[in-house]
């Protein structure tokens, strides 16, 4: 129980560490809020040229799936650098070395930085309503938290096995470029999976921000209460978890073993 | 075998010749590429410069033929051109700033070379990537999404393109030289790469933007470029695009002197108050 306690107040510490650097970065202000709206607008301006191909709530429909892309690049390049950044710190060592448990570390900060992504979805609904006109109304107004919450939490935990994988390699960066629009295409986050190829739903069936943009869209703007993306969501999450803990264990015992922990 | 002292060597062109400017301009730029512009390796460049802009463009063309059920080829099109600001931003930024970051801008700036030839010969490399990414996203828009380019306007969509580039690329400079005073130059890459995605036409065509982001859109790179590129992959020849081009490669222009003043005025200005590489 004890070290149940000493765990949750870690990740709670680094969670709120990992939000608070966030915040002083230029480079997480401009992919969690600027590059959101700005993808946001494009969406507005072409839904609106369209007519409403979305139907009724059409802006609400692209805010939302516009500032879920944004959590995704959040994630996606806070989680692809957070053990590459240590390294290049200098820290890693000490992390790894320490007797608190490293895989702990690494999920508050990736449950940081998918939590610091919901900013996204703040500022394009914001944006919608001040500058489109955009109408606010929630079908399930008390689901919709707990939706934001399982997302963050699968998203965090998508992000502990992204930044265990992307330590093997050099340029993680460069994979996190590559790997947001590909997202943000098959998660059906704009453009409903419907009407895209059919061999893209069941890659989407096995990524948790396709349940997650399922369980936010469907409380806001859904017939009918998104419980089985909310269950699925937090199902990927364990076993994106479970995984990522095998993969670090892998990867700091083969880095200790062939004493690479802090090349870069 | 080693060279001994009685090696002849090729005489060093004195420097303001004009051979040595040329090769300053030429060399320069080269070297500045393979050691300044940090993802010019393929670890990098693959995924960074091919995978990302294979993604953008297939990305576009699903969301703007779903929002406004238009052909896609208008958003492939766009996008396809748009990509070459992948170098063109983001590759002369680096040229510029990673002089600084890297250490060399202060030995860079002793040396009595011409700043034309150095700042110059930087363009070069960067145009010629910012082409060779834009031609692999109309492959990519060929192959999947239908683009059908014509022989007979072949030329003047190369043309269209080169001045686009140019124009891109310029204004990357002009970045670039901000960069030498900002703490991360890439924010602001970055945002002219998002920002031309929305005021350029590569996506929205521009009739369905306000008037006052119809005006921006006349002042950056993209615009006039990327309207004659569609015009000439529709069948339109040089006579009717033409001074569409020339409004680019004008446009190009205008950024470059901007950019090689604010370089100018930034050596200057750190030479008087020994700010040369102060972060």
């Amino acid at each position: 129980m004890e070290g149940l306690a000493r765990n949750t107040r870690l990740v709670w510490r680094v969670w709120i560490f990992t939000l608070r650097s966030f915040l002083a970065s230029e480079f997480f202000i401009l992919t969690a809020i600027l590059q959101p709206v700005i993808f946001a607008s494009i969406a507005f301006f072409l839904f609106q040229a369209g007519g409403d191909a979305a139907g009724e709530q059409t802006l609400l429909y692209a805010a939302l799936g516009t500032g879920m892309m944004g959590v995704w690049s959040t994630t996606l390049f806070g989680c692809g650098g957070a053990i590459q950044w240590h390294r290049w710190e200098g820290t890693l060592e000490l992390l790894v070395a320490a007797p608190s448990r490293y895989d702990m570390v690494l999920l508050g900060q990736t449950l940081g930085a998918s939590t610091f992504g919901f900013y996204s979805i703040l500022a394009t609904i914001v944006w919608g309503m001040a500058l489109f006109g955009m109408p606010l109304n929630a079908d399930f107004p008390l689901l919709l938290p707990v939706a934001l919450a399982v997302a963050i939490l699968s998203l965090g935990c998508l992000g502990m096995l992204l930044a265990t994988s992307f330590v093997l390699y050099r340029h993680a960066n460069a994979l996190s470029n590559l790997l947001e629009y590909p997202i943000w295409i098959v998660t059906g986050m704009v453009v409903p999976l419907a009407v895209l190829p059919g061999w893209l739903g069941p890659i989407s069936w096995f990524l948790s921000p396709t349940w997650a943009m399922e369980a936010i869209r469907g409380s806001a703007i859904g017939s009918e209460p998104p419980i089985l993306a909310m269950v699925l969501c937090l199902g990927l999450a364990a076993v994106y978890y479970l995984m990522a803990r095998r993969v670090l264990r892998f990867v700091l015992d083969k880095a200790r073993r062939d004493a690479t922990l802090s090349l870069a | 075998m080693t060279a001994t002292a009685h090696t002849p060597t090729r005489p060093i062109s004195q420097a303001g010749s004009l051979r040595a400017n040329l090769r300053l301009f030429w060399l320069g730029g080269l070297i500045s590429y393979r050691a300044l512009f940090n993802w010019a390796r393929p670890s990098i460049y693959i995924p960074t410069l091919i995978g990302a802009p294979t993604f953008q463009i297939l990305f576009f063309a699903a969301l703007g033929s779903y929002a406004t059920g238009m052909d896609a080829e208008f958003f492939a099109i766009g996008n396809a051109v748009q990509v070459s600001a992948m170098s063109g931003i983001y590759g002369m930024t680096m040229a510029i700033a990673n002089e600084r970051w890297f250490g060399t801008l202060h030995a860079l700036l002793a040396t009595p070379a011409s700043r034309w030839a150095i700042f110059g010969g930087r363009f070069i490399p960067f145009i010629a990537n910012g082409l060779l990414v834009s031609v692999y996203g109309f492959t990519i828009s060929w192959l999947f999404l239908g683009v059908e380019l014509r022989v007979e306007t072949l030329g003047v969509v190369a043309l269209g393109l080169v001045a686009t580039v140019f124009s891109c690329s310029a204004i990357g400079a002009v970045q670039g030289g901000l960069s030498m005073r900002l703490r991360d130059g890439l924010f602001g890459a970055n945002l002219l790469v998002f920002l031309f995605l929305l005021f350029c036409g590569v996506n929205i065509p521009l009739d369905v933007l306000p008037g006052w982001m119809q005006a921006v859109s006349n002042v950056l790179p993209f615009t006039h470029g990327l309207q004659a590129v569609r015009a000439a992959v529709g069948g339109a020849g040089l006579d009717q695009v033409g001074g569409l081009i020339a409004i680019e490669f004008g446009i190009g222009a205008a950024y470059a002197l901007l950019a090689f003043g604010l370089f100018s005025y930034l050596e200057r200005s750190a030479r008087a108050n020994a700010t040369l590489d102060v972060r």
